[in-house]
């Protein structure tokens, strides 16, 4: 399969300045959805603030489709390599407001929502009682997670990275979940890459990638 | 003006009884504070007898030169004040502080003296000196608030901004609501003082003015205008402060550099 994404070398230190990783190279294929794991504190959500470009990384190269991105063109990278952060962020506003918000930037060059898609995915993700008028600061974290997911979905970027979408779901919910991103990565010129923790999930992804423990640094 | 009544040195020893006075009423409650009463009293005298000096040869002077030198001073003094105030910090906050006062004050204050109060010659230092005095010390309250709040917004709502810039926006985009928010509220004092004015309060300036036996009327005319050049000023300079501030923390690229902010 052509390689959708290829990005690095990528490196990090934490906080008190110990290496996490050190030339890591993400490569992506064309339909396939990639999971990323690694013990707690290895680095991986890092990583992927890092492929996405909120995360400074000197030196990284950035290819998409063959498109390569320069630095200077990091917010249309970020449009289309789109992450779904850890602790599902909300906009203060309504929940309309949160879901509609990228499409009134100018990286969304005049796409508009997709309200059927919308529909489909507020069902699916069991939302669809939520109306776009509620404040969002009165969500559960349940309903934020999957709120989260759904506006990584519509924005239909070729690439979700998505940091633990499914944390504190419970089965059914997160299984509903798991459908919607393996549908999407499915899709030609598309793919994903998430933080999972879930072995039945690990076990169904395409592609098993693992950070930490090998890293550089001073372990005995 | 013929009918100012002239203070000298016997009314002030009189005045100097009100604040001992005040002296007594700390001695008597146990207050502790005559000391620090003393001192700033002390202060109070020295400071203004000092600046009422530099005024009187200023004044006398009417050396161009020397009144741009003395404003350009007075802006920096607010600079750094306007730094100080805020909670948070970063490399280079008093130049951005400096740049945004100077900036809007200079060109709200050309406009005030030069168009409004038609001020002859152009540097009278009688006008600018007292004028941009104000428009200083106001709109460095409202620089101050806004630069603090927009810190803070970085500070506690960055997951915000950092969603925005997730999904492709560009610096503008992702400081736009950052910015809204602390030039509303770098705003609000001087919204509060304009809507207060002559009700609550009167206007120290107004006040002073017609001690100085102006007629009403033309104090309040004044007062008006200096209202007017205040939100001018404070609207201006907390814009262009958070500009400055945002390009420090998101370079073209709109990463987020929330490493360069300080708590201090």
């Amino acid at each position: 399969m052509p390689a959708l994404v290829e990005a690095g070398p990528f490196s990090a230190r934490n906080g008190e300045g110990r290496q996490l990783f050190d030339g890591v190279r993400v490569e992506l294929g064309e339909g396939q959805l990639a999971v990323l794991d690694g013990p707690s504190g290895s680095g991986k959500s890092t990583l992927l603030r890092q492929l996405v470009g909120l995360e400074t990384a000197d030196g990284v190269e950035r290819r998409l489709a063959g498109e390569t991105f320069e630095p200077s063109s990091l917010p249309g990278w970020r449009a289309r390599v789109t992450l779904v952060a850890q602790d599902a962020p909300m906009l203060a506003g309504t929940v309309g407001d949160n879901l509609r918000f990228a499409f009134a930037q100018r990286a969304a060059a005049g796409r508009t929502v997709d309200e059927s898609r919308l529909a489909e995915l507020m069902s699916a993700t069991g939302l669809a009682g939520i109306p776009e008028s509620r404040d969002a600061a009165t969500l559960s974290g349940g309903e934020r997670h999957r709120l989260a997911l759904v506006r990584g979905l519509l924005w239909d970027p070729a690439v979700l990275v998505a940091d633990e979408p499914m944390s504190g779901l419970d089965t059914a919910a997160a299984e509903a979940c798991f459908a919607l991103l393996l549908d999407f990565a499915h899709r030609p010129d598309h793919g994903a890459l998430c933080v999972l923790h879930d072995a039945t999930q690990k076990r169904a992804a395409d592609v098993r990638l693992h950070l930490g423990g090998t890293a550089g640094g001073g372990s005995p | 003006m013929s009918d100012l009544i002239q203070l000298g040195p016997l009314q002030l020893a009189v005045a100097t009884l009100l604040v001992i006075a005040a002296g007594v009423v700390s001695l008597a409650l146990r207050l502790g504070v005559e000391r620090r009463l003393a001192v700033a009293a002390v202060r109070t005298v020295v400071q203004l007898g000092l600046i009422g000096v530099i005024l009187e040869r200023v004044f006398a002077l009417r050396e161009p030169l020397l009144v741009l030198g003395i404003l350009l001073l007075m802006t920096m003094f607010a600079a750094r004040e306007a730094a100080q105030r805020s909670s948070r910090g970063y490399r280079g906050i008093v130049v951005d502080a400096w740049l945004a006062m100077a900036a809007s004050c200079f060109v709200v204050g050309g406009v005030v003296t030069q168009a409004v109060v038609g001020v002859e010659p152009w540097y009278d230092p009688q006008y600018v000196i007292p004028l941009l005095g104000m428009i200083l010390g106001n709109s460095l309250t409202g620089i101050a608030l806004g630069l603090d709040r927009f810190l803070e917004h970085l500070a506690v709502r960055h997951h915000e901004v950092e969603l925005r810039i997730a999904f492709g926006a560009s610096r503008r985009e992702a400081l736009a609501a950052p910015l809204r928010d602390a030039v509303r509220t770098g705003m609000v004092p001087i919204i509060n003082a304009m809507s207060a004015a002559g009700i609550v309060s009167l206007p120290g300036m107004m006040t002073g003015q017609i001690l100085a036996g102006a007629p009403p009327l033309q104090a309040v005319a004044y007062q008006i205008v200096v209202m007017f050049m205040i939100a001018a000023a404070v609207a201006g300079g907390a814009m262009l402060v958070v500009l400055l501030a945002g390009r420090r923390f998101m370079g073209a690229d709109a990463t987020l550099r929330l490493d360069r902010l300080r708590s201090s």
